[in-house]
Order: C-alpha cells, then structure tokens, then sequence
C-alpha cells in the first residue's frame, strides 16, 4: 500500500512496513525483514554518490557487529536491483538493499532530494527503528556530517535492544 | 505445533538420497528451518544437501569459523547468485551446538557446484517435493535464535507496552 499523504517521520511515531524489490528482485517487505529485531534503516542518493560510496563502506565495515548482535542494516535506493546488486557485491556487503526505482515512497516519506533534478534520489536519511518499525531516532544526511556515525548507531541499538530485550 | 516447531525447527530424516519429515523413515536425523515445510511446496524442486547420512561424528560446532563464513558467503554472494530460483535454504542442527549440514532448494540444479556449504559436508543433489517456498534471510545477521538452525528462528516482536 502507498499512502498519499506525507509520512511524519519522528522518534516514536511509526514508520510504514515499506514493500519494495530487494536487490535480487525478490519482493521484501520491511516487517518481515526487521524479522522481529532491531533495524538501522538506511535511505542513499544512489552507487554514483561519492558521499554514498564512502558511507557505504563504513556500514560494511560494522556489518561484522550488526551480524552477531541480532540487529537488521538495511539500504534503500532509486538504483534498480539489478545496479544494487553490483554496488553490494563491490562493497563487500551481507546486508540487504531494497530498490524504489519507481520512486513510489519518495513522496510518501517525503524523502526527495530535490536539489537534484537528474536522478530524482533519495534525500540521505538513517532512521533507527525499534522492532515493531517504531521510529527510535532519525538522522538527516545532508553536507554528509548529518548521517548518523557508527558509534550512534551502535548508541542506538544499544537502546533499542535494552528496551526490547531485557525486561 | 509440534514442540520442535514452537523451539524453532523441525526434524528432518536423510537416508541416501531420501529425505522424509516421518520419523519412521529411518536415516540420520536433522533439525531444519521449519517454515518451508509450513509453505505452499514446490512440486519437482531440487535440494542440494550438504549432508553425512552414515557417520555420527560428521558435526562441526555451529560457531567455528568456517560455519560462519559459509553463512556470510550465502548471504553475500550464493543468495544473489541463484536469484529467481532459489525456493529456500536451511543449515542442518544436530542439538543446540552442532552444525550437521545444510540444503539449498531450488528451481533448477545448474549452480550447485559453487554451494558455499559443500565446502564442510559433501553435497548430493535430491529431487523433492517437500519445501516451499520462504524469503530469504535478509541478512547480516549469522548469529543464530536460541540453538534454531540459521536462518530459522527469531525473538518475539514486542508490543509497545514492554519497552522499558
């Protein structure tokens, strides 16, 4: 389903169970992908961005952490599966990418990067989400400073796999 | 639900090349994902079963390091390569420790001899109308839930109520 009107995006409001194709083409939804455990949620411009490129590689490079701590890193992108597919191996990455090449929650998540008339991208956010898709924390990726850095998101599921799991 | 389903698998029997979910099938038991056994099945499907059906001793702790990186090598580039075809996978627990094996069922047997998993136990190819079809693990996860066979399992989604 997609919804019309704009999306708020906000710590403790709930973020929408996004279907989209994953970089195989297989059809995902983000519920069964969050598969009842944390998620880093990663919205990118696209392979061609060279801030894209180097923040990629920093997730890879924590991908080793998020593999044994029970917790979900997921990146979304306007490339097709098939250009995901390609940057994902060239990266090295074990996480999984949806592709929104139709562009169908751009405008619902209010995420157009507007500025670039080309490619009509994604506006480089990270959302931090509780299991349920609750939004935890939400980090704005523009001059690429805003991106949320390794260590907040080692914050972060810190606080969410606190809150979820020892109770 | 059978008990083993509710801890996150279901037992699975492989003696040669039969696979069978009756106990009395005989054979040399596994615990398997148990949600392809839950789906719709893929009549005509191929498993690839990495798997010793004759030797107790053919077991391998769940967390030595090339247990874990054949998971990694699925999730990276195995999961990718078979695409479209792929129906679902499932490792092969022997108890909550031992690693015995995997199986890779598909729609097609062209790929099996790049199986990452056949590097711990050999593989044979079975044709079978046992698994459905399931999404593959998204990943990056390799840790497995409570002693289930990767990439089964899961922790209960708590409701907003819970969070401390």
């Amino acid at each position: 389903m997609v919804l019309r009107e704009a999306i708020v995006l906000e710590p403790g409001r709930p973020f929408p169970d996004l279907d989209l194709p994953d970089h195989t083409g297989r059809p995902r939804r983000l519920s069964e992908v969050a598969g009842g455990d944390p998620v880093a949620l990663v919205f990118f411009r696209g392979f061609w961005c060279p801030k894209e490129q180097r923040y990629m590689r920093a997730l890879v490079g924590v991908q080793d952490e998020f593999e044994v701590a029970y917790a979900r890193l997921v990146a979304v992108s306007v490339d097709s599966p098939e250009v995901q597919s390609a940057f994902r191996a060239g990266l090295g990455a074990r996480f999984l990418f949806l592709s929104d090449a139709e562009r169908r929650w751009l405008g619902p998540l209010g995420l157009l990067e507007a500025d670039d008339t080309v490619h009509h991208p994604y506006r480089p956010t990270v959302l931090t989400l509780f299991p349920d898709l609750t939004v935890h924390a939400l980090y704005r990726g523009d001059w690429y400073w805003g991106r949320a850095t390794m260590e907040e998101l080692r914050r972060d599921m810190r606080a969410i796999t606190r809150a979820v799991r020892e109770r | 639900m059978s008990a083993e389903v509710a801890r996150g698998f279901r037992w699975l029997w492989l003696d040669g090349d039969r696979l069978s979910l009756d106990p009395d099938a005989g054979g040399r038991r596994f615990g398997a994902d148990p949600r392809p056994f839950e789906a719709e099945p893929v009549r005509g499907a191929w498993a690839h079963v990495c798997a010793v059906c004759d030797d107790e001793s053919a077991r391998i702790p769940y967390d030595q390091p090339e247990v874990q990186l054949a998971r990694a090598d699925a999730l990276a580039w195995w999961i990718p390569l078979l695409g479209d075809s792929l129906v679902c996978l499932t490792t092969l627990s022997l108890d909550s420790v031992h690693y015995g094996g995997a199986i890779t069922v598909t729609r097609d047997p062209d790929r099996f001899r790049a199986d990452p998993f056949a590097r711990l136990f050999p593989g044979r190819v079975i044709r079978t109308d046992l698994f459905g079809e399931v999404p593959p693990p998204p990943g990056p996860v390799l840790e497995r839930y409570a002693g289930a066979p990767w990439p089964a399992g899961s922790f209960s989604a708590p409701s907003e109520g819970d969070r401390a």
